[in-house]
């Protein structure tokens, strides 16, 4: 049985000032046992597709299933066999976070006994132990993250829902969250996880959807994703605008990104003399040239025409970390 | 897992927690508090001497003698405003994402609003019970004894209640703990065009036509036959009879709000 299948699912919300399309076209399925990344950038569809899955949204058309049961008509039972850490679901801050545990333990169905046991194995699990008794607005960003993730797993779900759970975190706890994510997949934990950084989403998931405007625009494993777009990347760069524009007439099938063109090819490497030959006997100067294979960063451009600016975010906080 | 709680008990959780936010934060009781036993002092301290209190010879003995029973049911029924704290419960735990929370596992989506509700019907009664208490020291005495001040009490939580009712209704449709907190505007028409300081008969024009409206002048009458006048059993019946349909029409106001706002979008 598919954790979760979906099926030309949209969202439309309808207003007096005007009706937006969320979610226009999303169909993807998620296998067992399995991190299925949705990557995109910020009001792409991600966050309100997720909320469709989880129960808290109703879908305009399209149908969509978690285990085998309608999200819209199996709504009860959906809810009893999903864990969910949302950006915008939130943690009482004036309470502490054995606590809250504790509490959602009680909800889950736990006796007291049982309550306080799973509290202290999920502290544990979640390295929260010895701030438990503290309240939780004491908390730092990375602290909540986990907390909240924590109280996601209290009943043991089946499968997890996580929207941008690293969002807006540093690199060490980051990295924290990571590894937690990856040993509950290794526990037999389904994981759909949405996620505006190229780099958490070829880390974590064994496969990515990228959606873009409401529409999946391509999907599977980080390496299908990659060679999807065939062949190596060569960047050119050059100094002078000139150069540039000429070189754009010389070289086909270029995209170009600032002062640099970038071109696909097949054996990259074995090309590069034979392109730099033709720029320069049409007196084209180039300041520097590499071939590299395809990251995720050169298949989101390819299939949505524009960079994801997340990515360099997190990137630039692992520089800064690392300095 | 599955979530096997009954309603009653998934209602008791949630009420436990919202009971711990509000004893995290003592202070944003006490405005309210201080407010209703400041009414009761300055009010017996400046209307005392006129309207009735134990000097004699006032000009008009409204109090037969005790001013204090006549005061009284206006501090307890600024206490019971203190109900309108639930709204702010509510859109507290909306805003800040918790309700989204709860919307997200199996339990009951009344749990969720009706534990800010049983929250301010306990704020209601703590209150309430407090200023009765000063009252009792600094000199109250129910007409029809002891059993008066229980009167007053569940007169003040059902009118609490009304008010409860209100703010989550215009929290819920505000979606902000402001628009809960304006639930308190109704405060000012509610206890100054009704006869706070004086007997109905002695209102005159349009304040009279007001009062005759609003009604918060048949709780407070109601409060006052008990405290001043005795078995006064059909004024005790409007006074139940306002405070109830009061209740009733906001809780019907607030059980509409919030079925919308649980409503999947």
């Amino acid at each position: 049985m598919l954790a979760v299948d979906v099926k030309n699912i949209k969202k439309t919300f309808i207003s007096k000032q005007d009706t937006v399309e969320a979610v226009k076209d999303v169909s993807f399925q998620v296998k067992q046992g399995e991190i299925f990344g949705l990557l995109g950038p910020n009001g792409a569809g991600k966050s309100t597709t997720i909320l469709m899955l989880t129960t808290l949204l109703s879908i305009t058309d399209g149908r969509a299933s978690v285990l085998g049961l309608d999200v819209s008509s199996k709504d009860k039972e959906v809810r009893e066999k999903i864990g969910v850490a949302l950006q915008d679901t939130g943690i009482d801050n004036l309470l502490t976070g054995k606590e809250l545990f504790f509490t959602t333990c009680r909800l889950w169905g736990y006796s007291k006994k049982d309550s306080e046991k799973r509290t202290t194995e999920l502290l544990e699990l979640v390295g929260l132990k010895e701030a438990a008794d503290r309240r939780v607005k004491t908390y730092s960003g990375g602290m909540k993250r986990r907390l909240d993730l924590g109280l996601s797993l209290v009943h043991s779900p089946e499968i997890l829902f996580l929207d941008e759970p690293t969002t807006g975190l540093d690199p060490g706890s980051r990295r924290v969250l990571w590894d937690e994510i990856k040993r509950l997949r290794d526990n037999g934990v389904t994981i759909i996880l949405t996620t505006q950084y190229l780099e958490e989403a070829d880390e974590l998931a064994d496969r990515i959807a990228i959606i873009d405007e409401g529409l999946v625009v391509a999907e599977g494993t980080s390496d299908e994703l990659k060679a999807g777009i065939g062949g190596d990347v060569i960047t050119f760069a050059f100094e002078n605008n000139n150069d540039l524009e000429n070189a754009k007439n010389i070289l086909k099938n270029t995209v170009q990104e600032k002062n640099e063109l970038r071109i696909t090819v097949e054996d990259g490497a074995s090309k590069i003399p034979g392109y730099l030959k033709d720029l320069s006997s049409n007196g084209v100067e180039v300041s520097s040239v590499s071939a590299s294979k395809p990251t995720l960063d050169d298949v989101f451009l390819e299939v949505t025409g524009y960079r994801l600016e997340g990515s360099e975010d997190i990137t630039k906080e692992e520089e800064k970390s690392e300095r | 897992m599955v979530s096997n709680r009954s309603f009653l008990v998934q209602l008791q959780i949630l009420t436990k927690r919202m009971v711990l936010r509000v004893v995290r934060r003592p202070l944003a009781e006490l405005p309210n508090l201080i407010i209703s036993a400041f009414f009761l002092f300055v009010y017996d301290g400046a209307l005392g001497g006129v309207f009735g209190g134990t000097a004699s010879g006032t000009p008009f003995d409204f109090a037969k003698g005790n001013f204090i029973n006549f005061i009284l049911p206006v501090s307890i029924v600024s206490a019971s405003l203190s109900g309108a704290a639930s709204g702010i419960y509510l859109v507290e735990d909306i805003e800040s994402g918790v309700f989204k929370r709860y919307q997200s596992m199996p339990i009951s989506r009344w749990a969720i609003i009706l534990a800010p509700m049983n929250v301010g019907a306990l704020r209601v009664l703590l209150q309430s019970s407090l200023i009765l208490f000063i009252g009792i020291i600094i000199g109250a005495d129910p007409a029809v004894g002891n059993i008066g001040f229980l009167i007053v009490l569940s007169i003040a939580f059902i009118w609490g209640m009304g008010f409860a009712g209100y703010s989550v209704a215009a929290g819920v449709k505000s979606g902000s703990s402001q628009g809960a907190q304006a639930a308190t505007f109704l405060f000012f028409p509610a206890i100054f065009l009704a006869p706070t300081f004086v007997p109905r008969e002695a209102l005159k024009g349009w304040l009279e036509t007001a009062a005759a409206y609003n009604p918060t002048t048949y709780v407070i009458e109601a409060m006052r036959a008990v405290m001043v006048d005795g078995w006064e059993l059909d004024v005790l019946f409007r006074g139940y009879i306002s405070a109830g349909l009061f209740a009733a029409l906001t809780l019907t106001l607030a059980v509409l709000s919030a079925r919308k706002a649980t409503e999947k979008a």
